[in-house]
């Protein structure tokens, strides 16, 4: 890591303060001498060999020697050689003349010597700050169990001193540190030949600890090396699971942290990775905690969104709740447990207490499910003008005017959060902002995808306007935008903006509708008008039913389960995964997800509209002509008079009348058609989606016989 | 503020149900007698704009009109314990008060007199809303005032407001006993005239089946005017909650009527509502589901209109469209499962000729108003045999009209002067074929209907042509 301090060079450049010049001295001596090892052993100040002095003599020479080499220094007859391809590592050799049982016994404490040099190379090697906390931590321990070391070795010499050590007394008295030094010095060995750091360190140190059950005396040692050496790491995990500060200078926790996600791309970018990715699992999880990985995760997160808030949050700390240890007693899980509930539960209240994402959730549905819609009868009635012109015509400032107006007149006004609300108007339409979504979004069962042609083949219809485009716009701030995130926002809006068109087809029937009210003081038995208007029902039969499926059948019982859900959610993971599920549920069963039956719906409505449209105009003209034959069908009977009238009249009443029938009737054969054409589909398809059924009975519901 | 509803009540019986309908709307929004918020209303989400409006001093005025030609009621309501709900300038009675006598004629024709004063009233109310979306008239058929000057006051409003919807809230006359007003059946005819051509909806409220209601359902043994009138005032406040407390749908009222009205001119609706209890009368509690209420909104001793009994011909009555208001509590997942259970049992016999099924609107329940039960209902329904309570006043008339009855109090009146009675004729006309369209509606062949018959044996060819394709 970059921001890792330096080891300073006086370590670097003194070997002898720092013990390394077992490797460092030996190393130049050697490749210049380059000589086989006796001739240098023998260049090394001795004057006799050692063969020469009696035997006594001779282990009172070895004896001395070897209290050198325990501490790793070479002697008289006893040299040190490194071993090459083996870092760190060195033989002690002895001198070939000495007395073979003597040989034999003093090789029998080389071991304990090469462990030493191995271990206390470690030691200074990983003390370096690069290597951190954990091998710091691990070198400190090791340390201090060479100070035990030199220690024993010291009291040797005090007691060789006395004329009181043999060799086999120093052999008898190195027992207990043999074992413990041998052991560790395999851990060191594995340790620095991968380099081991870190996670990866405790593993080893457990795993070695496993693996010597049976030799209890190592057995502890390793744990309480393990112990140790976690101490450090275990400090990281309490700032973690306690306060959700990720303080790992050296990169060794297994948790990482990704500045460059901010919480604000969560409002902005449809494809935000703030909640999964700004802090996710690294490689190299402690085995130990391997089971509670994704819940030390989530403590955290929850701990930084609240931190994030501006509340600062800490995990109240009592005396069992220290992680001192992850021993077998399992402590840890039940604290790691402890911090988890306390987080999920404390956060779950502050979002849904203090940022009351009930209320936000519900002022959502008002706005954008059209849960109470009267602002939007209000808005489409005074921004009228400006929606249907074409979009990029459409004034955005002026469009939000109209709608805060609307928004301040009707009831929507006592409602805190409706100045939250923003307008926009999209370019694309419903449809083809469908499919370009569907390519972005994975979480869509790829047979979904299928039946979408690619979007080339998708003709914009030439006259959009911006009642198809029209969507609104909710602010979410942090830390609310992590549920309602820009993607669930962007479903809300797909929804609203089909139901915005719905209403808008509504209303304009609606307005037809009207305009055959107008016709009451005549009798429209047998006229075109009785046609119309009962055409003008079916229309509005039909987008009374879709809308009423898609709101009382698909968003009301849907969001009053998803509300249910919500009360009984335990962290704010729950939370969002209800809400992404009521939205996704929402989103197939109102028909987006489905291209094929959305195109017919949209089609019909197109009809309905196309329709309205042409009423408006035709209407008006059998009017200017029927005054007169209006007066007239009054009359008695609803057949006779007619007869009885002028027959040019008559006829071109007739001839207009039938002109007007004509393109009724065009309209009419056209929904019909399209209206029956869905009845294959949805049949087809509600064995798959038995919600289909519903929107079936729906729409096609009684009468559909005919 | 927008979609605004004027609300003009005439005549004795207007002015009394327009009064519940008042305190019952009161109640609801929690505005206080004086027509200042109550405390407790805290709660919005409601909108009380459509029927009221704020004065400078945050009262809450009524967009109401009240207007009679004799003062006796008019005077109750000024001196009962709302009388400073009411804009007083909104209040017209007559100088003279002598009322119209039962006479239609009469009322008319005094309408006409005072129409200056009348329409200046309505354009004030009109311009201080910002998008009006129509008028509702509450009267009774029968009387004089509210048949006749009502019948003036709707050829007026449909000539100068001809955008705006009308939507009238008539009582219809008692058949059951003999009334003490005996020209009923020419002012009801008169008066049916006009809300088949210059109304846009008429909700009939049928006082026989009021009074039946609160004899069988309610067990009340005599039941009063107020009680009967507070049956009325539920149901208006009913049919006006979607409107109020605003929901998916049916946020306007040219939604919710576009959806019942099929022809300009079936726009006679009927009501039933469910659970019915009466002021003040401790009613049981019974297990209230949607299921339940919507069953119950279907059981022809629910429905306020009489006419539909069960004579032979009513079995071919059908349904033209329905819509089911539900107020209150209601688990939005039981909706589908209840209009299923419907359709499987059949429970409604709808027409053929186009489609039709039950629409719900669910719709929030005022929370100031405690109520025993969790679920209630109304119905605004369509349904053809509505004809035979206008076959009815038919009768009523051609026994009259044969007996020359009565006639010469009409006389009087230049709309009859010179024994010219063709309003008459012209009337019976009108009722006549609203009868017959109705009873079409019935047939699977309504869309043709009378086609055959059109003059021109060309055209009716094309269209025949037109039809096999």
């Amino acid at each position: 890591m970059d921001s890792t301090p330096g080891t300073p060079r006086w370590n670097l450049e003194r070997p002898l303060l720092t013990g390394r010049f077992y490797q460092e001295i030996k190393a130049p001596t050697h490749t210049t001498g380059s000589k086989p090892f006796s001739m240098d052993s023998f260049s090394r100040g001795t004057d006799n060999v050692i063969g020469s002095y009696p035997v006594s003599v001779q282990e009172l020479l070895v004896i001395d020697d070897l209290l050198s080499a325990l501490v790793g220094i070479e002697g008289r007859y006893i040299s040190i050689k490194r071993v090459r391809g083996k870092e760190g590592h060195v033989i002690f050799q002895i001198d070939p003349s000495m007395d073979l049982a003597l040989q034999e016994l003093t090789r029998r404490i080389f071991p304990l010597c090469e462990d030493f040099v191995l271990i206390s190379q470690f030691v200074e090697s990983k003390s370096h700050f690069k290597n951190g906390l954990v091998n710091h931590a691990f070198a400190a321990a090791l340390r201090a169990l060479l100070l035990d070391y030199q220690a024993m070795v010291a009291q040797l010499e005090h007691q060789f001193c006395l004329g009181r050590l043999s060799v086999q007394g120093l052999w008898f008295y190195c027992q207990p540190m043999m074992g413990s030094l041998h052991a560790l010095s395999i851990v060191v060995e594995k340790a620095t030949s991968n380099n081991f750091s870190g996670s990866a360190m405790l593993n080893l140190l457990q795993s070695q600890a496993k693996a010597m059950a049976g030799d209890n005396a190592v057995r502890s040692l390793l744990e309480k090396m393990t112990q140790c050496a976690s101490t450090a790491y275990l400090g990281m995990l309490e700032r973690w699971v306690y306060e959700g500060v990720i303080d790992d200078p050296y990169g060794e926790f297994f948790i990482a942290e990704n500045k460059s996600l901010l919480k604000e791309s969560l409002t902005q970018d449809y494809n935000a990775k703030y909640w999964q990715q700004r802090y996710s699992l690294k490689e190299g999880i402690p085995s130990f905690l391997t089971s509670v990985a994704g819940t030390i995760l989530t403590t955290g997160k929850y701990l930084n969104v609240m931190r994030e808030c501006g509340h600062n949050v800490q995990v109240p700390l009592s005396e069992n709740s220290k992680l001192t240890s992850f021993g077998s007693n399992h402590h840890y899980l039940e604290c790691i447990k402890a911090a988890y509930d306390f987080a999920s539960s404390e956060l779950l209240n502050l979002i849904k207490d203090k940022y009351d994402l009930i209320g936000k959730l519900r002022s959502l549905k008002r706005y954008l499910l059209l849960d109470q819609g009267d602002f939007l009868v209000h808005f489409i009635d005074i921004a009228r003008d400006e929606l249907a012109k074409r979009p990029e015509d459409i004034s955005v400032e002026k469009l939000q005017s109209l709608l805060d107006l609307a928004l301040r007149s009707t009831a929507a006004a006592s409602d805190p959060c409706h100045e939250d609300l923003t307008c926009c108007v999209e370019r694309a339409s419903l449809l083809k902002r469908l499919t370009t979504l569907k390519d972005l979004e994975c979480a869509y069962p790829p047979h979904l995808n299928k039946p979408i042609p690619d979007s080339d083949d998708q003709p914009e219809p030439l006259s959009i306007t911006g009642l198809e485009t029209f969507c609104l716009n909710y602010k979410v701030q942090w830390p609310l935008s992590l549920v309602i995130s820009r993607k669930a926002l962007t479903k809300y809006q797909l929804i609203f903006r089909f139901l915005f068109h719905c209403r808008h087809v509504n209303r304009q029937l609606c307005v037809a509708w009207q305009v055959h009210e107008g016709f009451r003081a005549f009798n429209t038995l047998g006229t075109p008008i009785l046609r119309s208007s009962i055409l003008c029902r079916s229309m509005l039969k039909f987008i009374n039913s879709l809308l009423h499926y898609l709101t009382f059948e698909v968003l009301e019982p849907n969001w009053h389960l998803m509300h249910d859900r919500l009360g009984t959610a335990k962290s704010i993971d729950e939370v969002i995964q209800f809400h992404d599920y009521f939205l996704q549920k929402c989103l197939k069963e109102c028909l987006l997800l489905l291209p094929q039956l959305l195109k017919k719906v949209e089609k019909l409505k197109s009809i309905c509209l196309h329709y309205a449209a042409a009423i408006q105009l035709l209407i008006p003209s059998i009017y200017v002509l029927k005054p007169g034959a209006a007066a007239g069908s009054l009359g008695l009977d609803r057949s006779k008079p007619r007869r009885s009238q002028s027959r040019s009249q008559q006829l071109k009443l007739a001839a207009e009348n039938s002109k007007i029938c004509d393109s009724i009737m065009k309209f009419e054969k056209e929904f019909n058609a399209e209206l029956q054409s869905l009845v294959p589909i949805l049949s087809n398809s509600s064995q798959a989606e038995p919600y289909l059924t519903h929107l079936a009975q729906c729409i096609l519901g009684v009468g559909s016989e005919q | 503020m927008p979609r605004e509803i004027i609300t003009i009540q005439v005549g004795q019986c207007g002015n009394q149900i327009g009064m519940e309908f008042w305190k019952q709307l009161c109640l609801e929004h929690g505005i206080g007698k004086d027509g200042l918020l109550e405390d407790f209303a805290t709660q919005g989400g409601d909108r009380k704009d459509v029927f009221f409006y704020q004065a400078d001093d945050q009262h809450y005025i009524p967009r109401a009109l009240l207007m009679d030609l004799e003062p006796r009621v008019i005077n109750g309501i000024q001196n009962s314990e709302y009388r400073n709900l009411y804009n007083h300038e909104n209040i017209f009675v007559s100088e003279h008060g002598g009322g119209a006598g039962n006479n239609w004629a009469s009322g008319y024709h005094q309408g006409e007199q005072v129409v200056d004063d009348i329409m200046d009233m309505i354009d004030r109310e009109a311009d201080g809303s910002d998008s009006l979306e129509g008028f509702v008239l509450c009267h009774s058929i029968a009387g004089g005032t509210g048949s006749g000057m009502g019948s003036y006051l709707l050829e007026t409003l449909n000539e100068r407001y001809s955008k705006k919807l009308v939507q009238t809230y008539s009582v219809f006359p008692n058949q059951m006993e003999t009334s003490d007003v005996v020209v009923q059946p020419y002012n009801s005819l008169l008066t049916l005239k006009r809300l088949t051509l210059n109304a846009d909806c008429v909700v009939v409220l049928d006082n026989t089946a009021l009074n039946r209601i609160a004899v069988e359902r309610l067990h009340l043994t005599n039941p009063t005017f107020a009680q009967t009138n507070s049956l009325v005032s539920t149901v208006m406040s009913a049919s006006t909650t979607t409107l109020r407390y605003p929901g998916y749908m049916n946020n306007d009222l040219v939604g919710l009527l576009a959806s019942l009205i099929p022809t300009p001119r079936c726009h006679f609706l009927m009501t039933g509502y469910t659970p019915l209890t009466v002021e003040r009368q401790v009613n049981m509690i019974r297990k209230t589901t949607v299921l339940d209420v919507m069953r119950r909104l279907l059981q022809t001793k629910n429905i306020m209109v009489s006419s539909y009994a069960r004579t032979k011909e009513a079995s071919q009555a059908k349904y033209i469209s329905i819509l089911n208001i539900i107020q209150g509590d209601v688990d939005p997942t039981q909706v589908h499962e209840s209009l299923q259970r419907i359709r499987e049992r059949k429970l409604v016999n709808f027409i053929e000729w186009g489609p039709a099924s039950i629409q719900v609107a669910l719709s929030r329940k005022s929370p100031y108003v405690q109520t025993t039960h969790r679920v209630s209902g109304l119905m605004l329904a369509n349904h053809t045999s509505i004809r035979h309570l206008f076959s009815k006043c038919l009768g009523q008339y051609e026994k009259l009209r044969k007996k020359q009855a009565f006639l010469d109090n009409y006389r009087k009146f230049p709309m009859f002067a010179d024994n010219d009675l063709s309003e008459f004729d012209e009337s019976r006309e009108i009722i006549e074929s609203l009868v017959d369209e109705y009873k079409a509606c019935e047939s699977p062949d309504y869309i043709k209907w009378g086609m055959e018959g059109q003059g021109d044996a060309s055209v009716a060819a094309a269209l025949e042509s037109k039809l096999v394709v």
